[in-house]
């Protein structure tokens, strides 16, 4: 499974919302796309630092890597363990 | 100042009750007189009460029953009671350093202080002393904080169905009758808001407790605007969850000094239909952005990802030695709208 699609998975599985499980990798997460609020990113944030551990939160002030799944997965790629720097 | 205890957790077996539940043939035990003072004392100061138990739910309806006091949470199983304390704290949306665990076995008193270190864990003997203690003394007690407990069973039976409806987070809201009234924040509103600043930390971008003096002086000031937020739905009334003080600045950016709101508001679209409200009413009044100074804590990341989620943005950059950064947007159209089930107050001085 590609990091995107794993990455629907998690937010289907925090957000409780299966649909979400079927997320394109574009889809804005903010707004109506995924309907990410305070609420489901802090969930969502919590589960990427358990399962891959990067705090996205302490990197990243403006949360840009939360503008889709395809953007967080790259974000992940870059900073998680193993990754250079 | 030293943290709120929000919520105190007891044990029952020779804890609350003066015996062991499930060795008493004779009837279930008496409750222990001293410590049933100090449970209804810190229920009636707006402190959370829960119950962390290795004996059936029974054990439980029963210490309601005996001490008349309503628990928010009862977590009952032979689990570790880290995991109990850890379960309560989530379904109650509070961080573990707004905890306190009372347990007369030094055991469970040893894991608890080892998997949650921030929990404050407490002997019987010290739990009697808890009234005294700052951590336990909140300096105002409101209409909300005493029914914080019926608030929080409300908030149980919205999540279990919120999980069960199969709709997107618009649509529950909205089935759940959602209202939202944003008010001009008047003198009787003075507790509440210097409560929500206290209170407050995982949807605060300031940081610093607001004295009331402070607060009456926004409240009357011509060049401020200070909006309170009510929420209620068919679950339950949580009366003013939320605070926003805007200083009008003509033209310009219009600051928003403070923006707080109670953890129980997360998830139920009150954050993001409070920064739609201002940046609407600060362009209806001729504004051009919209900014809030935010401190950033390892706490606050809810209140970033509102603001992110409307539209706010800090300079690319780290984050100065301080922690202070200025989240800003412009308020060219289009605006984020403004849910049906919002209403109330529209801003003009």
């Amino acid at each position: 499974m590609s990091l995107p699609a794993e990455l629907a998975q998690l937010l289907a599985e925090v957000t409780g919302d299966p649909e979400l499980a079927a997320l394109p990798a574009g889809t804005p997460l903010f707004g109506d796309g995924a309907g990410l609020d305070s609420l489901r990113g802090t969930l969502l944030l919590r589960a990427v630092r358990a399962r891959y551990g990067v705090d996205v939160a302490a990197e990243d002030l403006n949360l840009d890597a939360l503008e889709t799944l395809g953007t967080l997965a790259a974000f992940i790629t870059a900073h998680g363990q193993g990754a250079a720097g | 100042m030293p943290a709120v205890i929000k919520c105190v957790i007891w044990d029952i077996d020779n804890t609350l009750l003066d015996g062991v539940w499930l060795e008493s043939p004779g009837g279930p035990p008496p409750p222990d007189p001293e410590l049933t003072q100090v449970l209804r004392e810190l229920a009636g100061r707006g402190i959370l009460q829960a119950l962390a138990s290795r004996n059936p739910p029974e054990a439980a309806s029963y210490v309601q029953d005996v001490t008349g006091v309503r628990f928010a949470a009862a977590e009952c199983g032979w689990d570790s009671k880290a995991a109990a304390v850890s379960r309560i704290a989530s379904g109650l949306g509070l961080s573990s350093d707004a905890l306190a665990f009372v347990d007369d076995d030094m055991i469970e008193r040893a894991e608890v202080a080892a998997a949650l270190p921030a929990v404050m864990v407490l002997t019987p003997e010290d739990a009697a002393d808890t009234p005294q203690w700052p951590d336990f003394s909140p300096p105002v007690v409101t209409a909300e904080a005493l029914r914080r407990a019926e608030m929080y069973a409300a908030r149980q039976r919205r999540q279990a169905e919120a999980a069960a409806f199969g709709g997107s987070r618009a649509d529950f809201l909205r089935q759940a009758g959602t209202r939202i009234v944003i008010g001009r924040a008047g003198p009787g509103d003075l507790a509440r808001l210097h409560e929500l600043s206290v209170r407050t930390h995982q949807l605060n971008s300031g940081g610093t407790a607001l004295p009331q003096p402070e607060l009456a002086a926004l409240v009357s000031s011509p060049a401020h605007l200070v909006a309170t937020v009510a929420l209620s739905d068919d679950y339950g009334d949580d009366g003013i969850v939320g605070c926003a003080v805007m200083a009008r600045n003509g033209v310009g950016s219009w600051p928003v000094p403070v923006l707080m709101m109670s953890c129980r508001a997360l998830g139920r679209g009150v954050l993001e239909a409070l920064l739609a409200w201002l940046g609407r009413t600060a362009a209806r009044a001729g504004a051009t952005g919209l900014t809030v100074p935010c401190l950033i804590t390892e706490r606050n990341v809810p209140m970033r990802l509102g603001l992110a989620a409307a539209g706010l943005r800090a300079p690319a950059g780290p984050v100065p030695a301080d922690g202070r950064v200025l989240f800003a947007r412009s308020l060219e159209p289009p605006l984020p709208d403004l849910p049906g089930w919002v209403s109330g107050w529209d801003g003009a001085p």
